[in-house]
């Protein structure tokens, strides 16, 4: 049989239905890329003692500025625990009883995970602090986004509405 | 038929090799000598796996240590710390010990495991000839019968920091005991400055210059060499509980009711405050000699006496001394 004679019926794409789509995909990559100005603050030492007990670091989570020059001190209050910083390089080890000192300078902003370099027992991969380089802009940028994709799910649920009824 | 042979060669071959294999490489380890393999964990899960080793003199044992949990440490008793290992976890460390001398000697664990980490020690018996171990000499505190447990606490202490420098102009007239080792040993600097104070030759010389004396004469009997050693022991075996600063206040000691003699008995305390100049200024090198090399004392402190050297407990008082007279104000 051949295909043409199939019974079908299409109604064809109304491409001006989706004509929306263009200025939410333009502000979508506005809200992925556009600059934001951020608030300068003047770089500064920062000394930060962080302990590392089994299984955490106390604090757990650091928030400091861009530019800032960081000190930490490393005390360890049970066994061996080590503190490695992702994306800058920067390892210390700490006994108990004799903190580790070391500094860097925050040079790169963003959210980075400090973890335990140095096994320490079972729980020893979940050992991990989070250290907040400036505001946390992709955070941020993901949540606009986040309210984007749902005001467009609504008008696209209201189009299809319209379009059936 | 021919087949059936080949069969049965098969299996004979399988099981000479299967026999062969363990027995020849028990062989070929037998003529390598003996080799051990521990595993360290923390005393909570078992300490090491092999807590008793037996050699003889003069035939070497070949050590493989490995860790299960945390970094452990490894150390013959009384050695020096250049020789201590580290054993990292999933890594293998090799050492080779050889005695000399029949006797017992004490292995432990050197890097802190957690609060139980001074129980982690096991022991090498050596069998076969030759002299026994040298021993160490009778504690001070035995020789002369000084009762280490008695309160101490200085009345008299430095109303400023004392000096070396000023101290050394008056040592051609200190009397003789006053430069000797044994008085040294057996006395606290306080109770050397009230005997210097009673000295009538030296009753034009005010209470400050009595105690630029006394430090000049723990300078002397103290090498630099000796408190830098004394240090790194202080740093790497003690600091965890009794603080970087030897304040008492060491991670594993956090928590702990301070030290007081109407507490004492009734579970642990803390390490005393040593950055408090009362505290070890009214102490001998004796005493601390026989509190470090027993132990105890109400604090949990482990028995040093087989694990550190004389000469290594020494050091760590000289050391000691440093932080009480860096401490007056």
């Amino acid at each position: 049989m051949p295909m043409e004679s199939l019974p079908y019926k299409t109604t064809p794409t109304n491409w001006k239905r989706w004509a929306w789509v263009i200025p939410y995909a333009g502000l979508a990559l506005l809200i992925l890329f556009i600059p934001l100005p951020l608030p300068f603050h003047a770089p500064q030492d920062r000394l930060l003692r962080i302990e590392a007990s089994s299984f955490q670091f106390t604090p757990g989570e650091i928030q400091i500025n861009p530019g800032d020059r960081v000190t930490i001190e490393l005390v360890s209050t049970d066994v061996v625990h080590g503190f490695s910083l992702d994306a800058y390089g920067f390892e210390l080890k700490a006994d108990p009883g004799q903190t580790a000192t070391g500094t860097f300078i925050a040079d790169q902003a963003g959210v980075f995970r400090f973890r335990c370099s140095v096994a320490c027992g079972n729980l020893h991969p979940f050992m991990i602090g989070k250290l907040q380089i400036g505001p946390n802009l992709l955070f941020f940028r993901g949540i606009a986004l986040g309210l984007l994709a749902i005001s467009a799910a609504l008008i696209s649920v209201r189009n299809v509405s319209r379009g059936t009824t | 038929m021919k087949k059936e042979r080949i069969a049965r060669w098969i299996v004979i071959i399988l099981v000479l090799t299967a026999i062969g294999v363990p027995l020849g490489s028990w062989w070929l380890s037998r003529a390598q000598g003996t080799q051990i393999e521990i595993h360290a964990r923390m005393p909570e899960n078992g300490g090491w796996s092999i807590d008793t080793i037996q050699a003889k003199v003069g035939q070497p044992i070949h050590l493989r240590l490995t860790s299960d949990d945390v970094v452990h440490g490894f150390a013959l008793g009384k050695s020096d710390m250049e020789s201590w290992l580290s054993i990292f976890p999933g890594e293998y460390v090799e050492t080779t010990l050889v005695f000399e001398h029949p006797g017992k000697y004490i292995f432990y664990c050197t890097r802190w495991c957690g609060l139980n980490h001074w129980r982690m020690h096991g022991e090498i018996i050596v069998t076969g000839e030759g002299d026994p171990i040298p021993g160490d000499s009778l504690p001070l505190f035995l020789q002369y019968n000084i009762d280490i447990d008695a309160p101490h606490y200085a009345e008299n202490i430095p109303s400023s920091p004392p000096s070396v420098e000023r101290g050394s102009r008056f040592s051609d007239r200190l009397p003789n005991y006053a430069i000797d080792k044994q008085t040294y040993f057996l006395t606290s600097p306080e109770g050397l400055w009230l005997k210097l104070r009673s000295e009538p030759s030296l009753s034009d010389l005010s209470d400050m210059d009595i105690w630029d004396i006394v430090r000049w004469i723990w300078d002397r009997q103290n090498s630099s060499n000796s408190q830098s050693l004394g240090f790194k022991l202080f740093m790497a075996l003690a600091s965890a509980a009794h603080g970087e600063s030897g304040r008492g206040d060491g991670v594993m000691a956090r928590g702990l009711p301070v030290m007081d003699h109407s507490n004492m008995g009734s579970g642990l305390v803390r390490p005393p405050d040593f950055t408090d100049p009362h505290v070890l200024l009214s102490a001998s090198p004796a005493i601390l000699e026989g509190k470090i090399i027993r132990g105890g004392m109400g604090t949990g402190m482990p028995s040093w006496g087989s694990i550190l050297s004389r000469d290594q407990i020494h050091s760590i008082i000289d050391y000691l001394y440093t932080i009480a007279w860096e401490s007056i104000k």
